[in-house]
């Protein structure tokens, strides 16, 4: 096979994996925004959400939690930029800060999770979202994890960005996800 | 993953099928997939027309006397539907979709070879969940898994089948990102999306639907199971739970869901009818553009399913979009037939097939606007003329679909043609079995005869005699498509390359094809529907001298070797 021909399909697929991420991104958002419609649909059982006589989620901590995770996504993104220009150091240490608060976010959340009231429907949906929400952040800030490792070792550079892209593009997916959630979690 | 592609030199075109154990092993060729998915799904097919034929055994008589109680009855119902929904028609179009797009587009494989293997194998452990759940105190809830049926009800068997149902909507998922991206990045160069087969088209406008709708599925069962296992209260509305939260996050996946369904079947009858009638089809643009305005419209009716549970004050708004829908529709059944009138039609099984689904889908669609006007809705809510309608689409829309997909595909997938005089019987069986059982059911509907339940007024037996005895004519046509397919495969007429003479790039590479589908990068001609035109027969002529003879003359060892897997592959070929 000929040099041009090989990078043709190089070209191709990697422009596959950029269309096929985004479809799965725009198509796995549906699933939270179900959530969302599940909860608005339970509310109308309620004459006020919460219920009478429940008490609110106290939003401090999560928004502190939340401010975390924006600041992680950007940082993700800056180490994708950095990578991309071949700068190992940049990337490493910016990658490594960012999963740090991603990892402070998941203990909030999970902190939260573990104190909620979960004797009125208010408290299992906050519960059933947060946790729908955490499974999503562990398992894609595995992934980063897993990034970084690689990353120390070495096997990325300006020719091969593809998974740093990926990781933080399903890392921007964890903060959309996460903001649908919290406006409807704590102020809507 | 497999993305470069090396053409094979030499024995491609002699066209040797692949080893039988090809099919029972991981294989990322799409064409392998392809088969998989749809054997799977015949499978499943028998598994739930069986059930129908146990349906309409119990139905004979009003009372129960076939089955031990009415809740096995709802348990074989649920399997019944679940399997002919779940695992027949959505894989089977799948199966069809893997197999033929990428041939279409001239493609070398699917996007994602490994994504695709992974899809298909979520099937057989998703059905065979399914189906255990039969041991384990089966689902009893229908297809709908309607709570409180599905949460106070059923037993375990209804945990087995939302986790396997889950597995599936998964699969599709997949299946319908590699669908998109191989349709938008995968075309040859001088190939625009306006010049794409209408299968295609289908195939995108299914997959949008697929992707977007199927995550509610996920999130609907993920609740279900959560009422069941974890002791949750979603559903329950004793403890602050609404069982219209099921009705709306369903129906908003699966009626969506039902356009994927019967989409892939309008775009197998664009192909078809054109390439039979040997005329350009009538209105390209509109019949593909008219998928996508389904999808799009689709998202927007799912509340005509639950108009008797619904705030009254809603039901106008889903009615008139519920009927705008009937409009895409309507102008998909104009192109056709104006694609039929004054053709040069030959009246081969995929042909009669394609007109009979015409004719089928017609009533389906009709009955479809009148349950979409209110007043009628409520008058014959759960009655057998719901039955009848969703039948008339579904298997009127669908099945025929699938059946004229395989009589017009099946050399390409096998190099031999179907036989014709077998087509036409099971033709017959099926088309007259299918009117015997549904027409009928629109007229005890009316009646008021209730769904769902196995005993029913004595006034409506007569009825259901002739229901119940066109129903197993139904069943028996099977039998002659399979008995088919088997004796064909084995000793079928060998078709070439291009037994339709037909313009679309399946028929450009040897039948079947090659592990990489082309030997040389293919042409698509500039019309894909240009049939009659002299550039046509040009083109024609030209695919027709390249591909004879069949057998180009390669070394010797090479030729014992094909010869021997030609022998190995007719005396244990599978479907």
């Amino acid at each position: 096979m000929s040099e041009a021909a090989r990078q043709r399909a190089e070209e191709l697929a990697l422009k596959n994996r950029r269309t096929g991420l985004t479809i799965f991104q725009w198509s796995w958002i549906m699933a939270f925004i179900s959530l969302v419609v599940v909860n608005l649909q339970l509310r109308n059982q309620y004459p006020s959400w919460p219920p009478p006589n429940v008490k609110p989620f106290n939003p401090v901590l999560p928004t502190i939690a939340t401010l975390g995770l924006i600041l992680s996504v950007v940082l993700v993104n800056r180490a994708h930029q950095a990578i991309k220009q071949d700068e190992q150091r940049r990337f490493l240490g910016q990658l490594g800060i960012a999963l740090g608060l991603g990892l402070a976010f998941v203990l909030v959340m999970a902190y939260e999770w573990v104190i909620a009231d979960v004797s009125t429907q208010y408290g299992v949906l906050f519960r059933l979202m947060t946790a729908f929400h955490g499974l999503h952040a562990l398992v894609i800030g595995g992934i980063l994890a897993y990034i970084y490792r690689a990353g120390r070792q070495g096997h990325y550079h300006s020719g091969n960005t593809w998974a740093v892209e990926a990781g933080a593009k399903l890392w921007y997916f964890v903060l959309v996800a996460w903001i649908l959630f919290y406006l409807f979690l704590y102020w809507i | 993953m497999a993305t470069i592609s090396i053409p094979l030199p030499g024995i491609s075109e002699t066209a040797p099928r692949p080893r039988l154990s090809e099919y029972f092993r991981w294989s990322v060729d799409h064409k392998i997939i392809g088969v998989q998915y749809m054997v799977t799904a015949l499978f499943f097919f028998l598994v739930g027309g069986a059930m129908a034929m146990l349906i309409r055994w119990e139905l004979l008589t009003p009372k129960l006397d076939v089955l031990d109680s009415g809740s096995t009855f709802n348990a074989v119902l649920t399997m019944h539907g679940s399997a002919m929904l779940f695992l027949w028609i959505i894989p089977m179009m799948a199966g069809l979709g893997n197999y033929i797009v990428p041939l279409q587009l001239g493609a070398k494989d699917m996007a994602f070879p490994w994504l695709n293997a992974f899809a298909f194998w979520l099937i057989p452990p998703a059905g065979l969940l399914i189906i255990m759940g039969w041991f384990f105190g089966p689902a009893e809830a229908g297809w709908t898994a309607y709570p409180p049926l599905s949460t106070m009800f059923s037993g375990d068997g209804q945990t087995l089948w939302a986790l396997g149902v889950h597995l599936l909507g998964l699969s599709s998922i997949l299946g319908s990102i590699n669908f998109i991206v191989t349709i938008k990045n995968m075309r040859p160069p001088s190939m625009s999306i306006w010049q794409m087969p209408l299968f295609c088209w289908a195939i995108l406008a299914t997959s949008i639907i697929a992707v977007m709708a199927t995550p509610f599925l996920a999130g609907a069962l993920t609740l279900l199971i959560l009422d069941r296992v974890a002791g949750t209260t979603f559903f329950n509305p004793a403890a602050g739970g609404d069982v219209l939260v099921w009705q709306n996050i369903f129906w908003f996946y699966s009626h969506p869901a039902v356009y994927v369904m019967v989409l892939p079947s309008f775009g197998i009858m664009s192909d078809v009818i054109s390439v039979h009638s040997r005329k350009p089809i009538f209105g390209y643009r509109m019949i593909a553009l008219s998928s996508l305005a389904i999808a799009l419209v689709g998202f927007t009716v799912w509340a005509h399913h639950m108009f008797t549970s619904l705030q009254p004050e809603l039901r106008i708004p889903f009615m008139v979009t519920t009927m705008i829908i009937a409009v895409p529709t309507g102008i998909k059944i104009f192109s056709w037939l104006a694609t039929v009138i004054g053709g040069k039609i030959r009246l081969n099984s995929a042909m009669i097939f394609a007109l009979s689904l015409l004719s089928l889908f017609l009533i389906g669609g009709i009955t479809g606007v009148m349950l979409a006007a209110v007043p009628i809705n409520i008058y014959v809510h759960d009655t057998y003329f719901v039955v009848a309608h969703f039948h008339f689409t579904l298997f009127g829309g669908g099945v025929f679909g699938i059946y004229a997909a395989l009589y017009h595909w099946w050399p390409k997938i096998t190099g031999r043609k179907l036989d014709e005089r077998l087509g036409k019987i099971h033709w017959f069986l099926t088309y007259f079995g299918f009117l015997g059982t549904f027409f009928p059911q629109q007229i005890v509907g009316m009646l008021g005869m209730p769904r769902r339940v196995a005993v029913y007024d004595p006034a409506f037996q007569s009825w259901n005699v002739i229901i119940s005895i066109s129903a197993f004519i139904l069943g028996l046509s099977v039998l002659v498509l399979i008995y088919n397919m088997v004796v064909s495969t084995i000793r079928g007429e060998v078709a070439g390359p291009n037994p339709w003479r037909a313009l679309t790039l399946e028929w450009a590479t040897s039948s079947p094809p090659p592990a990489w589908n082309f030997d040389e990068d293919p042409v698509p001609f500039e019309d894909p529907y240009g049939y009659g035109t002299e550039g046509a027969n040009a083109y024609l002529s030209a695919l027709e001298e390249r591909f004879s003879p069949p057998v180009v003359a390669p070394a010797a060892e090479t030729v014992e070797e094909a010869a021997e897997e030609i022998a190995e592959g007719e005396s244990s070929q599978e479907a």
